[in-house]
């Protein structure tokens, strides 16, 4: 919306209406309610069940990796399916459940609402993007039909195209998936710019929105390039067009730098939005404005920008030139200034907080501790002469367990039972709750810290046998993997649990200010039943909660008539910071 | 799921997500100027491949280039100038509400694609014949080079993925035409005509690139 | 260009030519023997110049929000910073990187 004209708004506050009979989940029946729905809530939970089966397969098939790497021999399964078997979990995890985790699932559900519109600004791409990330699953599990793919998730050439496994089937999924991630971010990056309520600019944006916009615009630069890498490898395979093959005088590095052109950048898509929960949880439950609004902010840019630079410290070893491992070494470091900038806000803002230490802050601590430490890793690794011995080790699988599960998944985990009440209307086991968050975090160290020190002593990765020094360690981690179930075990009973039998969420359980707290929960169909106004920003819990409360007065304001469903649009609504009242 | 509020018979086309038909036109062209920066960065890898292998073999790309036909690479620039000139003189007629004119520009648009579609069916059809295939399948003895099959994959790719756009464009203006007749775009609403315009510039514009890189090199 | 800008028909024709004169150009060029890189870089630089003509006339950016503008020209920043960097390993694979002699 324009920012132009400082017109006075007539505005008052609306009450929330708790528990309202009809809600986004019941107002319309049936499947195929659901699998047309142009409401950006139900696509996001779409995909939040779509990714827990994601997590669930890839989950399996780690826990079976971990177990045949009990003894150092073959234990249960053979070489070939364990490399068949790593490749589907990097794959399963990678593409259907980190990448559209946070964004397409809990991003989905709450950008609307949190800007106050009344849903993206494309909702039938939002659904296609849904769809399309389902065809290219279903291409996934036509390869692990069809021969499985035992390349990496890498599909490094020349290997890639020599193996007999179905490697076309595979990328042509992660390709068709690409496209469903470049629909959310484009739809994403539209809605933020256009649909915002009167009174939401960019300073009051609540920080997961202004790390949404930074993933968003990651997944629509780096995104094509994965579709062009993966096309030209299909190519390859097909056709032997000989750009990436060594054997018919192409070259397999620039394969590399083509596939980490995007995949680097994709690790911020991971975790960027983890970010944002981060801040959404640590200052909602120190209720406390966050400490360095734009400093937060913007290092979720300079971490989209720098994060294009450095793709090459995955390909030290490669046989690139040593000019660019230099240069590549170099830039690397500079990704940890504004990760640490972040880290050291989330701290600050604790600082003198009356924080209460509910589950989904629990989760944010042990993101923060996690974090912290594979991102430190991160920055040993990027050192040239450190990676060239660490290059290919378990200290590497460490590392990006580290970020990637104690990273981003934690933080997801922390999102989901933040807005666990708002998306479904019922609280969980506050007990429960934190046993399994207790659990989860003591089997994650004990399943990836013995593999920093297997790493650096020489354990190589994705190998089904090692040598027996290696035994106690290797055990350790299985047993944590054991455990690691366990924990998840405990929270889909309580989750599941609360669904049937939980007892009713109030609108606002955790004394936020954002707006998705200031709606029925869950909410209603169009959001709200007004146009909301925002006047103070995201985190300013000194101020009266009713203030966050103010919509645009009048009744002809939008889809404020329950008589008609659809109302008129007629009013015109000139936004401008200055709403005139108070 | 309704999608128009109905409220007044102009506003028909407004989703119910938007305030105004201006939100609802901004919030689209700017969608589709970001879905332009994908279509670059795809088209970008092409680019970086051409430029890498064309840096490590400039007398492949020199001997190969003599193979391409440039008066037929020249005829298919200008069919494409003229394309974008009539697509965008399909936008002005709705913004002056001239239906007629709005058929008779989306129809040109289309008889030029498919010309420029022709001409490259020949082209195609003349290097297939003399075995100047993608690497794989490459057969033509004409070129001096052990990598001159690489360059041919390289063309393809490029050119192709340009024609299989082509090949969208066209269903899209032809989707645009039906709903033209239909007298659906107007003044006060002709977004769709404007984004499939944009797509339409974007497709000319690899094409300005692709036909000095591919046919003019010496 | 917002909704209600109108085209100038005039701009348009006057674009369309440009573009043919320009296409000649470089053809014509073509044919004339620069010194090596100097060929590549007139033919880009035409070229380049060509779609600056149609993105600012036929594309409307000329009228529109310099926002849009921006994010056209990020595409460009992105692929040359792909390219430019991929250049630094591929024109130097065979040069050892020294410091200390
Ligand atoms: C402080 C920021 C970070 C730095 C400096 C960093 C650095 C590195 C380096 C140098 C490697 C290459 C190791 C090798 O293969 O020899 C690596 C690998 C990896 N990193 Fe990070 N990293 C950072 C953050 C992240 C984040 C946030 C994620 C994901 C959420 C991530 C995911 C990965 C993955 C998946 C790999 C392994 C890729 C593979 O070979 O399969 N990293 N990291
Ligand atoms: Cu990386």
């Amino acid at each position: 919306m324009a920012d132009s004209g400082s017109r006075t708004l007539r505005i008052r506050e609306f009450p929330i209406e708790e528990n309202p009979p009809k809600n986004y989940l019941n107002h319309e029946r049936g499947l195929m309610s659901w699998l047309f729905t142009l409401d950006h809530k139900r696509i996001g939970l779409m995909y939040l069940a779509s990714i827990v089966i994601a997590f669930f397969l890839g989950g399996m098939l780690a826990v079976g990796l971990r177990t045949e790497l009990w003894t150092p021999a073959g234990t249960f399964i053979d070489a070939d399916t364990y490399n068949h078997i790593f490749t589907l979990h990097g794959v399963i995890m990678v593409f259907l459940f980190i990448i559209p985790s946070i964004p397409a699932a809990l991003g989905n559900i709450f950008l609307p609402i949190m800007l106050g519109a009344k849903d993206v600004a494309f909702p039938r791409l939002n659904l296609a993007s849904f769809w399309v990330y389902s065809l290219g699953a279903v291409f996934a599990l036509y390869s692990i039909a069809h021969g499985g793919v035992d390349t990496g998730w890498t599909f490094y050439t020349p290997y890639s195209t020599e193996t007999g496994s179905a490697v076309i089937s595979m990328t042509l999924g992660a390709f068709i998936m690409g496209f469903s991630s470049i629909m959310t971010g484009v739809n994403f990056i539209a809605t933020i710019h256009k649909m915002r309520s009167p009174g939401m600019s960019w300073g009051r944006m609540p920080l997961f929105l202004w790390s949404l916009y930074a993933t968003s615009i990651i997944q629509v630069l780096a995104t094509p390039v994965l579709g062009i890498t993966l096309l030209l490898l299909v190519m390859e395979r097909a056709l032997g067009i000989g750009i990436f093959d060594p054997a018919l005088g192409g070259d397999p590095v620039l394969y590399q730098h083509f596939f980490w052109f995007y995949s680097h950048p994709a690790v911020y898509i991971m975790i960027v939005p983890a970010f944002g929960i981060i801040s959404e949880l640590i200052t909602t439950f120190s209720r406390k404005v966050i400490f360095g609004y734009w400093a937060i902010a913007l290092s979720s840019l300079a971490i989209a920008f720098i994060g294009f630079l450095v793709w090459g410290h995955h390909m030290f070893v490669s046989g690139q030139s040593e000019l660019s491992s230099v240069v590549f070494s170099f830039l690397t470091f500079f990704v940890g200034i504004p990760t640490g900038i972040k880290v050291l806000n989330w701290v600050t803002t604790l600082y003198r907080g009356s924080i209460s230490l509910k589950t989904p802050m629990l989760y944010a601590m042990i993101f923060l501790i996690l974090f912290t430490i594979g991102g430190v890793t991160g920055i040993m690794l990027g050192a040239l002469s450190v990676n060239v011995h660490l290059h290919d080790t378990y200290y590497v699988v460490a590392h990006f367990h580290y970020v990637m599960m104690g990273g981003t998944v934690f933080a997801f985990l922390g999102g989901l039972h933040y807005w666990w009440p708002k998306i479904f209307g019922k609280m969980y086991n506050e007990f429960w709750a934190k046993v399994s968050a207790v659990i989860l975090f003591i089997a994650f160290n004990v399943t990836f810290l013995p593999q920093f020190v297997m790493g650096s002593q020489g354990m190589p990765r994705r190998y089904f046998n090692y040598i027996e020094e290696f035994q106690v360690m290797h055990q350790i981690s299985t047993v944590g993997s054991w455990m690691l179930g366990v924990g998840f075990i405990i929270m889909a009973i309580y989750l599941v649990h609360s669904l049937y039998k939980g007892e009713k969420a109030p609108s606002n359980p955790w004394g936020g200010r954002t707006l998705e707290w200031m709606t029925a929960s869950p909410p209603i169909h169009h959001n709200f039943e007004h146009t909301p106004v925002i006047i103070h920003g995201p985190y300013d819990h000194h101020k009266p909660i009713r203030e966050f409360r103010l919509g645009i007065a009048g009744s002809d304001n939008g889809h404020g008539h329950h008589t008609n469903g659809d109302g008129a649009h007629t009013e015109e609504v000139e936004s401008g910071d200055q709403t005139g009242s108070r | 799921m309704a999608n128009n509020s109905g409220a007044a018979e102009k506003e028909a086309h407004l989703a119910h997500h938007f305030v105004d038909s201006e939100q609802q036109f901004e919030a689209s062209k700017l969608g589709m100027w970001v879905f332009l920066v994908t279509e670059i960065l795809f088209f970008g890898g092409l680019f970086v491949a051409y430029i890498v292998y064309r840096s490590w073999h400039p007398d492949l790309f020199e001997q190969a280039a003599m193979t391409l036909d440039t008066t037929l690479g020249a005829v298919n620039t200008g069919v494409l100038i003229v394309s974008s000139l009539t697509i965008v003189l399909a936008v002005r007629a709705a913004q002056i509400n001239d239906q007629r004119q709005q058929l008779i520009m989306l129809g040109s648009t289309i008889a030029l694609a498919i010309t420029f579609m022709v001409v490259k069916y020949f082209e195609y059809a003349s290097k297939f014949e003399a075995g100047m295939l993608p690497a794989g399948l490459y057969t033509y003895e004409g070129i001096e080079h052990e990598l001159a099959p690489v360059f041919y994959s390289i063309y393809y790719m490029l050119t192709g993925l340009h024609g299989i756009h082509v090949i969208i464009g066209i269903g899209l203006i032809s989707w645009l035409m039906v709903n033209a007749a239909k007298g659906t775009y107007h003044s006060g609403y002709f977004t769709p005509i404007e984004i499939v315009a944009l797509y339409w510039h974007l497709v000319d514009i690899i094409w300005i690139f692709l036909f000095p890189l591919l046919y003019l090199i010496e | 260009m917002s909704l209600h800008h109108v085209l100038p028909l005039k701009t348009m024709i006057g674009t369309a030519v440009a573009l043919f004169v320009l296409t000649i150009l470089t053809v014509a060029v073509y044919y004339i023997d620069f010194p090596d890189p100097l060929n590549t870089i007139v033919a880009l630089g035409i070229a380049t110049v060509k779609a600056a003509l149609v993105c600012m006339f036929f594309m409307g950016l000329y009228w529109d929000t310099k926002f849009n503008t921006l994010v056209l020209l990020s595409s460009l920043l992105f692929f040359l910073i792909m390219i430019g960097i991929i250049l630094l390993d591929t024109l130097f694979r065979d040069a050892p990187f020294q410091i200390y002699g």
